[in-house]
C-alpha cells in the first residue's frame, strides 16, 4: 500500500502558521511602540530616549520577520 | 505738635504719652491740604538694618529640615538606580510646577535576576533544539524561520520584563505620596495620596533574599479615596517609613504656618 505525500499539505500549514505567528508578535511589537510612548509621557526619566529607540527597533525586527514569512518560497 | 496717626479712636482732649516712635508722623497741617508727598514714617534704627524676616528664618528652617531628610536617605549610587534621591531629570505628567521629588523608587534590582536567568536559557533553547530528533525533519528555511521567531519571543520577554520594571515607579515629593504602575504592558495604573491624608505606614521584609538584601513591601494607609498604597519590593524599607514620618511633620509644620499649597 503507498501513503499519500502529505509533505505539500505539511508546507502549507507551517506557512499559515509562520504567517499567523509573525502576524500576532507584529501586533504585540506596535502595542508595545504604543505603551512605551504612553508611559514616557507619564513618567520623563534619563533612559527614556533609549527605551523608545529600542520599542521601535523591536517593531521593525517583527515587520522584517512578518515580510520574510511572506517572502521566503 | 506730634500727633497719632490714628486719631479715631482718641478723645480730643485725651494727652498722648508713650506712643511708639515708629508710628509717630510729623504734620503740621493737612498734606493734602498743601500739596505735599506722603508722610514719612520714621522707623527705628534696629528695624532700618534689617536683614532676615520671619519668612526667611522659616525658609531657613525648612531647608535645614528638607536636608536632614536628604541626609536620612543618602545619595544616589547610579541613574539606573532602584531608589533615586532628588533625581535631577526625573519628572511625572502630573507633576505641580512647585513640586518637588524627594524620592523615586523602583522595585529592588533582584527582583530581576529571575526573568534574566530565564532569558539567558531561553537564548540557548535553539542550540539544544538542534538534538532532537522532530527539528531535522524541518525544512531548513523554516528552521532559520523558527530560530529568528525564538528570538524575537525572547527579545520581546526581555523588553516587556524590563519595561515593567523600568515604568513600575514609586514617588515621594513633598506634597504626595504616588505609585505608578505598568504591568503586562496592558496594565497601567496610577494612584496618589497627598502626605496630610496618610494615616499609617508599614514595612514588611520577609524571605532570604529580602532579609540579606534589605528590600520589602511598604503599605501606606490613607484618609483618601484609595484606602492603600503599597510600595512592592522597594530597596531600604525602614528609610522610606522615617522619611515618610519626617514629610508628615513637615506637612504639619506647613498647615501650623499657614504654609499650605
Amino acid at each position: 500500500m503507498i501513503l499519500p505525500d502529505f509533505s505539500g499539505y505539511l508546507i502549507i500549514l507551517e506557512r499559515i502558521f509562520a504567517f499567523v505567528g509573525t502576524g500576532l508578535y507584529l501586533i504585540f511589537a506596535i502595542v508595545i511602540v504604543k505603551q512605551v510612548s504612553m508611559m514616557t509621557k507619564n513618567v520623563n526619566d534619563k533612559f527614556n530616549g533609549m527605551v523608545i529607540f529600542f520599542s521601535y527597533i523591536h517593531l521593525a525586527l517583527a515587520v522584517f520577520l512578518m515580510l520574510m514569512s511572506i517572502i521566503w518560497p | 505738635m506730634t500727633r497719632a496717626k490714628d486719631l479715631d479712636t482718641v478723645a480730643p482732649d485725651d494727652v498722648i504719652t508713650g506712643t511708639n516712635p515708629s508710628v509717630l508722623v510729623e504734620t503740621k497741617t493737612s498734606p493734602l491740604d498743601r500739596g505735599e508727598e506722603k508722610p514719612i514714617v520714621k522707623l527705628p534704627n534696629n528695624q532700618k538694618n534689617r536683614s532676615k524676616t520671619p519668612k526667611d528664618v522659616v525658609d531657613e528652617n525648612m531647608a535645614a529640615f528638607r536636608q536632614k531628610v536628604y541626609d536620612v536617605l543618602g545619595k544616589t549610587s547610579h541613574p539606573l538606580s532602584s531608589f533615586l534621591v532628588k533625581p535631577s531629570v526625573f519628572k511625572f505628567r502630573e507633576q505641580d510646577d512647585l513640586e518637588e521629588i524627594i524620592l523615586v523608587m523602583r522595585p529592588h534590582w533582584f527582583t530581576n535576576v529571575s526573568w534574566i536567568l530565564t532569558a539567558i536559557f531561553m537564548l540557548f533553547v535553539p542550540t539544544i533544539a538542534r538534538f532532537l530528533p522532530v527539528w531535522s525533519g524541518v525544512p531548513l528555511m523554516y528552521q532559520m524561520l523558527g530560530i529568528l521567531f525564538w528570538y524575537m519571543i525572547t527579545l520581546a520577554f526581555v523588553l516587556e520584563n524590563f519595561l515593567s520594571w523600568y515604568f513600575d515607579v514609586y514617588i515621594i515629593t513633598d506634597e504626595r505620596v504616588v505609585d505608578i504602575e505598568f504591568k503586562n504592558l496592558l496594565d497601567k495604573k496610577f494612584a496618589e495620596a497627598k502626605i496630610t491624608m496618610i494615616q499609617d505606614v508599614s514595612s514588611r521584609v520577609a524571605g532570604i533574599s529580602q532579609t540579606m538584601l534589605n528590600y520589602g513591601d511598604v503599605r501606606i494607609q490613607t484618609a483618601a479615596e484609595i484606602p492603600e498604597i503599597c510600595f512592592e519590593k522597594v530597596p531600604n524599607p525602614d528609610k522610606v517609613i522615617k522619611v515618610l514620618q519626617m514629610m508628615r511633620q513637615e506637612e504639619e509644620q506647613e498647615a501650623i504656618d499657614g504654609r499650605v499649597r
